[in-house]
């Protein structure tokens, strides 16, 4: 998971005075609007560096034609219980094959980050207020998880669970008392 | 049960650590409430009138005798000495401070337990039949399945921020002792003609404001799709579910609203998921997965089928003097097993004196003192808030009857008017609008008389302190709803209701008979309403079929004869 310092991020909106210009020029890394997209798509070289940001109540398939010219998708959480770009991403990744950048913006707090990183979040442009070294700590609590994942499409049951041993691994052992009786 | 493996005794630890962490950032003040809040709530813990609320997972109702022990400690030890058996099979404590909540949720660890996703806006908890592995007339063990499902439901990434709370039930019997028809997602293993197992699947199904019974929206599916399918059915609702207004926000809204639309949607993401996800066959839960899960689930080692003797016979073993008590609890607490010469016992925790469901530990060790003497240490927690335990040599019946009247727990009730469904309302929960407790209370005290609640027979009565409605009451024969009417409590009875159980029919809301009444004359009402039926039953007829054959008209007109405080409209 990569943390995105607004600072050094190459990447940048293209706004006039009134909100995003309609037709832009073409500029690297130039993170578009759907609506610009669909304006320059057929005119914009297809080398260019260019990336989409898309509201999480579009459907995801809207991309799906152009997803091999997109460097970057930018997924957005409005308010960070609002998780219908899990679900974004996680068809970027598992179903459309996405290979390039998926970021997340807005309301995005560190306890998210586990979460964004099993659905296929690449990059995370935390809220303002959220530190990157609490984000990098939320990352480590689970050596597995039960369920496959972008990360890790294996389901547990499907996995060589004794080689998956993290760091609570020799703190606690089953003891196979349920239902015995003890 | 199922045996914890290594993997998840460190997963649920993995997770009290990770609460630590999160409630330690927010007491230090590096968390503010406005964040913490849906952390704390997947893992259990509500802000409620006197202290946070801890509502502890019990998988599919499950408890061994280990596990109740360290419930008690915990009450002991961090609560007031309370907890709350819920209709969905969780315990609640009422009485913990904040700052020790990372320290029960070790303890909770320790024995293999957790709070996840017993709130929130995700897959919640998931319920079945308390008893489901013994009951004579189970299809299907619905155990094995349900422990797949709380594995792939548990902290899924994907849909951990649905639009809302998310309810799953599985029942693998011929009576639904689990309500399935009133959840986001209901669950019917059956066999198919070829003999194969599968699921019938009910979308849409809940209470609350707008209560909606579920559609079947799968006659039959192979049982190692299922989880395919869930998926399917979340992601649509987690793309497409309202997240404008919380109390339209339910899966039951969009499925009423798109109907056959969803169903579509639903299939044709499911064959998607199958055709196109990378990852999806390995979801198709494997022979060997399955084999491995019931292998926990086989009869305990000892429960060895005996000579089968026919329930009548139970009554022999009475001994002097208790004949009438004993027959009294065989007849309401015993429950018929698919194990001959064994029995499932119900430990009622509806009782005068005591809110419905509630326990104190000391309750609490002596139910699991109960169970590994007579029960192979194993209990479950029923969806009408008792407790069960599973594994009852017949022949132990009159030990076992001697050994729960002394510990508070033989009222021989079960299904009857005071073996009431109750939330906590008022008197604990801060979203309630009125107190269920005292109307519980007067009711129970109403219907003192072992030999009157006998003789009224089978009946579901169901009270919701408000409108979110944990205490079912649109699923009652007889529901009760506090409302609040300018800052005063005021109850609305309902009747004819249904939790889609055989006696009472396909699940359905009970209709409101009228304006609500002050707390003090529901009572009055309750019995009014009883009137009418024991005046003008028919020969075996229950509370519930003498009210869908005679209308709602009559019960009406007793209840509003009972009115002082308003009118009748």
């Amino acid at each position: 998971m990569k943390f995105i310092l607004t600072q050094s991020d190459p990447w940048h909106t293209a706004d006039g005075e009134d909100g995003p210009q309609p037709h832009p020029p073409a500029r690297k890394h130039t993170l578009l609007t759907l609506e610009q997209w669909h304006a320059v798509r057929t005119t914009w070289p297809a080398g260019l560096a260019k990336g989409v940001m898309l509201p999480n109540s579009v459907d995801i398939e809207t991309l799906v034609d152009d997803l091999h010219r997109l460097a970057l998708v930018v997924l957005q959480f409005p308010k960070w219980v609002d998780g219908r770009a899990f679900t974004q991403a996680r068809l970027l990744r598992t179903r459309y094959r996405y290979g390039g950048e998926i970021r997340a913006t807005g309301d995005v707090l560190v306890d998210m980050v586990p979460l964004l990183a099993r659905t296929g979040f690449s990059s995370a442009q935390l809220r303002r207020d959220q530190k990157i070294a609490v984000a990098e700590r939320a990352l480590g609590f689970f050596a597995g998880h039960y369920q496959g994942d972008v990360q890790q499409p294996l389901p547990a049951f499907a996995r060589d669970l004794t080689r998956e041993a993290g760091p609570l691994a020799d703190r606690f052992k089953a003891d196979l008392f349920a239902g015995q009786g003890i | 049960m199922y045996a914890y493996t290594d993997f998840d005794r460190q997963f649920v630890h993995a997770r009290a650590a990770q609460f630590r962490d999160q409630l330690e950032r927010h007491l230090a003040g590096e968390l503010p409430d406005e964040d913490f809040r849906a952390l704390r709530l997947q893992n259990g813990w509500y802000v409620q009138r006197h202290a946070p609320m801890l509502r502890v997972a019990v998988p599919y109702g499950a408890l061994s005798a280990r596990q109740l022990h360290t419930l008690a400690d915990i009450a002991r030890d961090f609560d007031q000495g309370w907890g709350h058996f819920t209709t969905r099979q969780n315990l609640q404590y009422n009485w913990i401070p904040l700052t020790k909540a990372a320290d029960v949720m070790d303890r909770l660890a320790a024995v293999d337990m957790h709070g996840i996703q017993t709130s929130g806006n995700c897959i919640r908890n998931i319920t079945s039949d308390a008893l489901a592995g013994v009951a004579a007339d189970e299809l299907v063990d619905p155990r094995p399945y349900c422990e797949v499902m709380r594995q792939w439901s548990t902290l899924h990434p994907e849909f951990a921020f649905l639009p809302r709370k998310f309810k799953i039930a599985v029942s693998g019997a011929t009576e639904d002792r689990a309500a399935i028809g009133w959840h986001d997602v209901g669950l019917q293993l059956k066999k198919n003609e070829g003999g194969a197992i599968g699921f019938q699947v009910l979308v849409g199904g809940g209470m609350g404001r707008t209560p909606i019974i579920a559609s079947v929206i799968r006659e039959f599916l192979p049982w190692n799709q299922i989880l395919c399918y869930l998926e399917a059915i979340v992601r649509v609702y987690n793309r497409y579910g309202r997240r404008d207004n919380a109390y339209k926000a339910r899966i039951k809204i969009l499925v009423k609203a798109e109907g056959q639309q969803y169903f579509d949607a639903v299939e044709a993401e499911f064959s998607r998921i199958l055709a196109e996800d990378v990852g999806a066959g390995l979801q198709l839960i494997p022979q060997a997965e399955f084999d491995r899960i019931a292998a926990s689930f086989v009869r305990p080692a000892g429960v060895v089928p005996a000579a089968s003797v026919p329930t009548a016979a139970d009554a022999s073993l009475a001994q002097d003097g208790t004949s009438l008590a004993f027959s009294r609890w065989l007849q309401r607490n015993v429950h018929a097993h698919q194990v001959p010469g064994y029995r499932a016992v119900t430990l009622s925790l509806k009782r005068a004196g005591q809110p419905p469901g509630d326990v104190t530990a000391a309750q609490m060790d002596a139910a699991a003192a109960l169970a590994e003497r007579y029960s192979h240490a194993e209990l479950r927690v029923s969806h009408d808030q008792n407790l069960v335990l599973p594994w009852v040599r017949q022949d132990d019946l009159p030990a076992l009857f001697e050994a729960a009247r002394v510990a508070g727990f033989a009222t021989p009730n079960i299904g009857l008017i005071t073996d009431m469904i109750n939330c906590p309302g008022g008197d604990f929960c801060a979203l309630a609008n009125a107190r269920s407790i005292p109307v519980a209370a007067a009711i129970t005290e109403r219907f003192a008389d072992l030999d009157e609640v006998d003789d009224i027979g089978d009946i579901d009565l169901h009270i919701s302190g408000c409108i979110n409605s944990c205490g079912h009451h649109h699923s009652g024969h007889i529901g009760i709803l506090g409302v609040d009417k300018d800052g005063s409590e005021w109850y609305q009875v309902s009747l004819g209701g249904s939790d889609g159980s055989n006696i009472s029919g396909a699940a359905v809301a009970g209709k409101v008979i009228g304006p609500s009444f002050g707390a003090d004359e529901v009572p009055d009402v309750i019995e009014a309403v009883i009137e009418v039926y024991r005046s003008n039953r028919q020969s075996g007829e229950r509370f519930i079929d003498t009210l869908r054959r005679l209308g709602l008209a009559p019960f009406k007109a007793a209840a509003d004869a009972q009115r002082q405080l308003t009118a009748a409209h």
